[in-house]
């Protein structure tokens, strides 16, 4: 009996109901979605514009949390920086994900050599610091937010591919797949058809902590003044307050709230995602 | 035991080797003239040309620059730093002092809290204590390092005026001896309290969940049947158990640890790698940019070196493989 | 005959903050010495949760035991728990299911072994423990050489053995045995329950064998109780219970064995499932899944009541009035 369904409708219904951390994480990234569209009609000023009070304080003349040192509304800033995080967020992830799934399938499925050379290579970068690489190569090939999402996600894929192998190790002894090769289905075709569908489920909890990584990573980029100038980000919105923190705290402090929130939004989804996907787990209203 | 290091070892120079590779991949790969990345954008001086073009055999086929790059790697020759014009080695060398003082101050102590608090909250699992504890993790775990560096720096430096703002010593003075170390410790204070606060989480949450689960093993249960007292339980068997995930976890987190301190000692103006790092991005002094990655690399691959073979001190089921 | 485990109305209630689950209801049973009980039940029966209520390893939190339980005459409820940890091992042993960790994976057999027997001989030399040990070993056919390894260094078999071995250390009036045989092969179960009760004849030991496998029951007791939803179903002498059930569960539950010799027939289990504990049934809790329950079934719980044949059952059938 194949498992195509780990997560029936029925069972994402249940999680909705019973898992806290599920609904908080599902609910959180609606806001934050309704958050992005909604931004031009909720922000109380043009992010971008360079407005005439520098460093105000939280509440001065309709600057809710103040504006930074060249004028810009924090708020308003605040507000457009969520389409930059997600952004960073859900691209990097994609990248990320696509990319470990095909290669850890394939090194868990084939076998063999394949395997050995790219479980070494997984290793290898699993204990290597990437962040000193995302920095070098941004460095050099530019700090556009387009390549820091992609270098982002070429850099993140072991994690995922060792998750994405550990499952098609044990998929390939399964019980259909074994009948679709005496079945004369090509290798490719069986990868395809029957082990990445069905192995993926934990790489995509996975990769929901990958995005909160992500979040962070760039967040990081920017403090280090490898962001995108032209960008409204929170990273930069940290970087630029920097320089101003004993005068003008807030544009920094408010800026990290912001990332700390939605970070944590994305590890409630993460955690809802892994009790969903999970069999074991029971819900905790659920009697035995 | 042996081969179980030897293994270890050997995928560390691998993981060195590929990180070389990268390296050399990412400099050809840029756009641009290799040798300006090397040389400096502003630079034009031909007979710095000249030599650096000798040096990597640019004129070669690209496996022979493979290969020069290895070797002078291997020799020790990180190339020279556009800025300083000084060696890369050497100028790692000066800063890798402080940053060592803080990151492995900062790791430890993260290490022994993390772990206390997380027993403590195992052993009082759903009281107050560990839910309150338990939502600061996760708190914490979400915070950017820098973040809460400046945000500890307002508060302590600043308004409180109880720790200095910058530097590793007081410029002003000049302490010797115990009031030095003293005058260190005071500015070690809020990089290394930031530092070790967001290492606490992955702590905390590997030792809570491991006590849990050995709690809950058959051995204990038949301890208790012997007539063990809980104190002896716990102390012997519990926690020999439970300590194993708790050093894996060291060694996975010497990555995370690394970068933090890195972003840290910027906030902080510590004297140590990070700055180096900062200044090399501003001037886009790829050599020692390349240079860092790969003592970084070396750094963290010995570090868990030395954490896996003391795991497999504390874990037979590992030495006998 | 002397009465080594006496228990009556033994009941447990598990709480926490929601409900509480009655997981062991109004059990009555005892134990001369010699005898070999086996408690056979479902998994869910409560039949472990009675044996580590009689261990006294329930967690005070989270269960609640009531009635009595009298060991060699002596309350074990709410016994002072230093008075208790001196019976401890001594007197009173279990064997555990062989899981992966049935002892500590990090320490030797021979750490543990000197730490078990020092809790309550704690000037004993290393020597003395080890010569003890190895009388043991020899008894239950282990070598010598086991004394010095790692849990993980050897077969699922040579661990149970090791934990029967380590239950002897003192010589226990009553060993209890939880599932311990579950977990092996039948070969290596076997060649177990032979030594078990070749040992037994020599140390004049008591036994309770908890499984939910009747096979064990049938080889290695001399007395079956079958345990149902926490309550006590029947009790009586090993072969006269498997081979005249007379409770409609036991029946059901031999029924739902195939034989290996005889006329090929249709498997039957029984219908339905187990109730929901944290409720409580009126009536007999088997009922509603009894093919020949009535009325009085369902509206009052029958009481034990002894046969001629010495066995006690718990069934509107057998006393009590007889059926409607």
């Amino acid at each position: 009996m194949d498992r195509r369904k780990h997560a029936g409708l029925a069972r994402v219904k249940e999680a909705f109901l019973y898992d806290w951390q599920f609904r908080a994480g599902v609910a959180g990234v609606v806001i934050l979605l309704a958050l992005v569209v909604a931004a031009p009609l909720l922000a109380s000023h043009d992010p971008y514009e360079f407005g005439v009070d520098n460093l105000a304080p939280p509440g001065t003349a309709g600057h809710l949390l103040g504006t930074n040192h060249m004028g810009q509304d924090a708020y308003s800033m605040i507000l457009y920086g969520i389409r930059t995080s997600l952004q960073v967020a859900l691209i990097s992830s994609l990248i990320s994900g696509v990319l470990g799934v095909l290669i850890g399938g394939a090194a868990g499925y084939f076998g063999g050599k394949t395997d050995l050379v790219i479980s070494e290579l997984i290793n290898a970068f699993l204990m290597v610091p990437t962040f000193f690489l995302i920095m070098l190569i941004v460095a050099l090939f530019g700090n556009s937010i387009t390549n820091v999402m992609i270098v982002i996600g070429i850099t993140n894929w072991p994690g995922n591919a060792k998750l994405m192998r550990a499952q098609a190790l044990s998929l390939r002894e399964r019980t259909f797949v074994r009948g679709a090769v005496a079945m004369g289905e090509t290798r490719l075709q069986i990868l395809f058809k029957y082990i990445l569908p069905n192995g993926i489920f934990p790489v995509v909890a996975n990769t929901t902590r990958g995005m909160a990584g992500a979040i962070l990573t760039e967040a990081s980029l920017s403090f280090l003044g490898l962001g995108d100038p032209n960008i409204i980000s929170w990273g930069q919105m940290i970087y630029a307050g920097k320089n101003y923190i004993t005068t003008g705290w807030w544009v920094s402090a408010f800026a990290g709230a912001a990332t700390i929130l939605t970070v944590i939004i994305f590890y409630l989804l993460g955690d809802g995602l892994n009790h969903v996907l999970n069999p074991k787990y029971a819900f905790e209203s659920r009697g035995k | 035991m042996k081969r179980y290091v030897i293994r270890r070892i050997f995928s560390a120079i691998l993981t060195v080797f590929i990180v070389l590779t990268l390296n050399f991949i990412i400099i050809k790969a840029a756009p641009g003239d290799p040798i300006k990345s090397l040389m400096g954008k502003d630079t034009n001086d031909p007979a710095l040309r000249a030599a650096l073009e000798e040096k990597w055999g640019l004129n070669e086929p690209a496996y022979v620059q493979y290969g020069s790059y290895l070797i002078n790697a291997l020799r020790g020759d990180l190339g020279t730093s556009i800025i300083y014009n000084s060696s890369v080695n050497s100028m790692i060398g000066a800063k890798a002092g402080p940053t060592v003082l803080l990151g492995l101050t900062a790791a430890l102590a993260a290490l022994v809290v993390g772990t206390a608090l997380g027993i403590f909250c195992a052993q009082h699992e759903g009281g107050i204590i560990d839910g309150l504890l338990s939502a600061i993790s996760y708190a914490l775990d979400a915070m950017p390092s820098f973040w809460l560096g400046l945000m500890l720096m307002i508060v302590f430096a600043t308004h409180l005026g109880l720790f200095p703002t910058s530097g590793m010593t007081d410029p002003r003075s000049s302490y010797t001896g115990f009031a030095h170390i003293l005058d260190i410790l005071r500015h070690m204070a809020l990089p290394a309290l930031t530092l070790a606060l967001v290492s606490v989480p992955g702590y905390f949450r590997i030792a809570k969940s491991s006590v849990v689960q050995v709690s809950n093993e058959e051995f204990i249960t038949t301890f208790r049947a012997v007539g063990m007292s809980e104190k002896k339980i716990f102390s012997k068997y519990v926690f020999r158990n439970a300590i194993l995930p708790t050093i894996t976890t060291f060694g996975i987190t010497m990555a995370f640890l690394i970068t933090g301190v890195t972003l840290i000692e910027i906030v902080f103006a510590w004297p140590g790698m990070g700055r180096l790092t900062m200044t090399a991005i501003n001037q886009r002094d790829y050599p020692t940019l390349m240079g860092i990655y790969l003592v970084v690399a070396i750094g963290v691959s010995v570090v868990m070196i030395v954490v896996d073979v003391v795991y497999a001190l504390f874990d037979p089921r590992i030495r006998y493989e | 005959m002397e009465t080594v485990l006496q228990v009556k109305n033994l009941s447990v209630t598990y709480r926490n903050k929601n409900r509480s689950v009655q997981a062991v209801r109004d059990v009555s049973f005892e134990l001369q010495k010699g005898d070999s009980l086996g408690i056979v039940g479902e998994s869910g029966s409560g039949k472990s949760t009675l044996a580590m209520a009689i261990l006294q390893l329930l967690p005070d939190r989270a269960a609640e035991v009531s009635g009595q339980c009298r060991f060699c005459g002596r309350e074990l409820l709410g016994l002072e728990p230093r008075l208790l940890q001196e019976l401890r091992w001594k007197e009173l042993a279990v064997v555990f299911q062989k899981a992966m960790n049935a002892l500590s994976p990090v320490h030797r057999i021979s750490t543990q072994i000197e730490d078990i027997y020092r809790e309550h001989e704690p000037k004993a030399s290393r020597q003395e423990i080890r010569e003890r040990a190895m009388e043991l070993f020899q008894m239950v056919g282990l070598p010598e050489r086991v004394y010095r390894l790692y849990p993980h260094e050897m077969s699922g078999g040579m661990l149970q053995r090791v934990s029967i071995a380590i239950s002897l250390l003192h010589s226990p009036k009553l060993l209890i045995f939880d599932e311990a045989t579950t977990a092996l092969d039948v070969v290596t179960q076997g060649q177990i329950l032979e030594e078990v009760l070749r040992l037994e004849s020599v140390m004049h030991m008591s036994r309770i064998m908890i499984t939910h496998d009747m096979s064990v029951v049938a080889a290695a007791c001399s007395r079956t109780a079958v345990m149902y939803a926490g309550h006590m179903m029947e009790i009586g002498d090993t072969v006269q219970v498997l081979k005249r059930p007379m409770h409609p569960y036991t029946q059901g539950l031999l029924r739902s064995f195939p034989t290996l010799r005889g006329q090929r027939r249709e498997l039957e289990s029984i219908p339905g499932t187990l109730p929901d504990l944290s409720v409580q049934q009126p009536g007999c809790v088997f009922a509603p899944r009894c093919s020949c329950g009535d009325g009085r079934c369902h509206a009052q719980q029958p009481p034990a009541v002894r046969m001629e044949d010495g066995r006690t059952v718990a069934c509107w059938q057998y006393g009590g009035g007889g059926h409607e």
